[in-house]
């Protein structure tokens, strides 16, 4: 699983050190995701990844940005025929989901017909062990625009969750902020992959996000408790996947010790 | 004005005196959101004219300084990890956002002078933000909650501090919607009393409600809005007008 020829006795530093940009740039979007009420969107785009991932090695492009592509793609199709659809009692859900699976499934069927040899189970669950220089480079960026975003825009971001009618109503750029949002979401999700799958991501946007939700009094002091938990969960998840007497891969590791975390999120109502 | 290619509202006239306290009345779907909305520049309508200090206002996407408006409870996400304190101060990013993200069709509105009583409380500008947020605070009794999360208060608070937020701003003409909806009537009365400090403070309220009751007595003038104005006046006279028409619009009570 490990070239430990390249890397030498320090085979695990890249790897470890993947796992913990994941950590805090997971939960960072998950948490904005959740307080925008669009935490789905990121389900959808770690699913709509693969179409894009399949062209883009067929055409020998960097995977992560046709990924990215195929997410946001996958984001807009479904934002379209959302509004298109008659506004029937989940009706909306249908459409996401629908979209999610179609996604997900061109991207399978993708693969045979490029004739490509892709690693299926490394896509959706993640070989963090086998990371390399790259995609700690590619997490990086992506936790930079993260916490650009933030930065830049986070009184607007505020303004945005708690009054989305009247952000709107004020000449807040409400679209452009939100395909921010849908372009930082799909890069979380492709620079995710290679740690802990596009599948088991959603566990690592989702449960630290919620567990620090209960009794932040800001959305900085929310962000700042989910990156807390994104990297304790994370560094747990990879040091435990290297006991040998365990021996598990770590991203499945991770999604486990976030269904772990989500009873805490009842108890953390009154952590300040 | 047209939704689509229905009539939402027509027939509609009336005139708010600076410093006065108005309730605009009338049934779910009588059109009072949509009226405050189209008076705070935020929808588009279609024929007539609206001034205020007597500059008209532009058709559709205007911002305007010299108004606020607060929104339906509804709308609002009560359970953002927020303060009391920060969410009064967001509505100091309304007046950069007025400013900073203008629609490419939108016109300057100015900053003339109101003439009204309130151009003395306008006067405090010049104060920090630390400062305007504070006095909004004060001015709706919840400088003692400030440090709470939004989502502890009482649904009454919780108006107030929605209410703070609308103030923060300065504009000396706000706009409503349904601030007593869904509040208990020791906070109704709280809020209303509140409304009232405001008025005699020179701010000039119109305040939708489809409560059709005693608290009428709170206000000035009352409209009463059914897709078009059946009656305003006072709380007594507009009674006597829909009484001898032998009505209420639907859904009063």
């Amino acid at each position: 699983m490990v070239d430990s020829g390249a890397l030498g006795a320090f085979w695990w530093a890249v790897p470890l050190m993947l796992a913990l940009v994941i950590g805090l740039l997971c939960p960072l979007t998950g948490t904005l995701l959740l307080v925008q009420r669009r935490l789905f969107q990121a389900n959808l785009i770690s699913h709509a990844v693969l179409p894009g991932l399949a062209l883009a090695l067929a055409l020998h492009v960097d995977p992560a940005l046709g990924g990215a592509a195929s997410g946001v793609g996958g984001a807009l199709v479904a934002d379209r025929l959302s509004r298109n659809t008659p506004a029937t009692e989940g009706s909306h859900e249908a459409v996401l989901n629908t979209v999610l699976a179609g996604f997900l499934g061109l991207g399978v069927l993708l693969i045979p017909l490029l004739h490509l040899r892709i690693d299926l189970e490394a896509v959706l669950f993640g070989d963090l062990l086998a990371a390399g220089p790259s995609d700690l480079l590619r997490a990086v960026v992506a936790l930079a625009a993260v916490l650009g975003l933030l930065v830049w825009r986070y009184d607007q971001l505020v303004f945005l969750g708690v009054d989305p009618a009247g952000a709107a109503a004020i000449g807040l750029p409400v679209a452009r902020l939100q395909g921010l949002m849908t372009l930082v979401t799909a890069f979380t999700v492709v620079s995710a992959m290679t740690a802990v799958g596009v599948v088991l991501v959603m566990a690592l946007m989702g449960a630290p996000a919620v567990v620090a939700l209960g009794g932040a009094l800001s959305l900085r002091a929310a962000l700042i408790r989910s990156a807390a938990v994104g990297l304790a969960v994370t560094a747990l998840g990879f040091g435990l996947a290297l006991v040998p007497a365990i021996n598990l891969p770590p991203g499945p590791l991770i999604g486990v010790l976030c269904l772990a975390l989500l009873p805490l999120a009842d108890l953390t109502k009154r952590w300040r | 004005m047209r939704r689509g290619d229905r009539s939402v509202l027509e027939h509609l006239t009336f005139a708010l005196a600076p410093g006065s306290l108005t309730a605009l009345v009338g049934p779910n779907g009588a059109g009072k959101s949509t009226l405050l909305q189209a008076i705070a520049g935020q929808i588009p309508w279609t024929a007539g004219r609206i001034a205020i200090d007597g500059e008209l206002q532009g058709a559709a996407s205007q911002r305007c300084a010299r108004l606020a408006l607060m929104p339906q409870r509804s709308e609002m996400a009560w359970h953002f990890p927020i303060t009391v304190r920060a969410l009064v101060g967001l509505g100091l990013l309304a007046g950069k956002a007025e400013h900073g993200f203008r629609g490419p069709g939108s016109r300057a509105t100015g900053s003339r002078a109101t003439g009204s009583r309130a151009s003395g409380s306008r006067a405090s500008g010049s104060r920090g933000p630390c400062c305007q947020v504070e006095a909004a605070l004060q001015r709706v009794g919840l400088q003692d909650l400030a440090h709470r999360r939004l989502d502890q208060l009482s649904g009454g608070q919780q108006q107030r501090a929605l209410l703070a937020r609308t103030l923060v701003g300065q504009a000396p003409l706000l706009l409503l919607d349904e601030p007593c909806a869904a509040v208990d009537p020791p906070a109704r009365t709280a809020l209303l009393a509140v409304l009232g400090q405001l008025r005699d403070a020179g701010l000039t309220l119109l305040v939708s409600s489809h409560d059709w009751g005693s608290d009428l007595e709170a206000y000035d003038r009352v409209l009463v809005l059914d897709r078009q104005l059946l009656a305003q006046g006072t709380p007594d006279q507009v009674r006597q007008t829909l009484g001898d028409m032998r009505m209420a619009p639907h859904g009063c009570g």
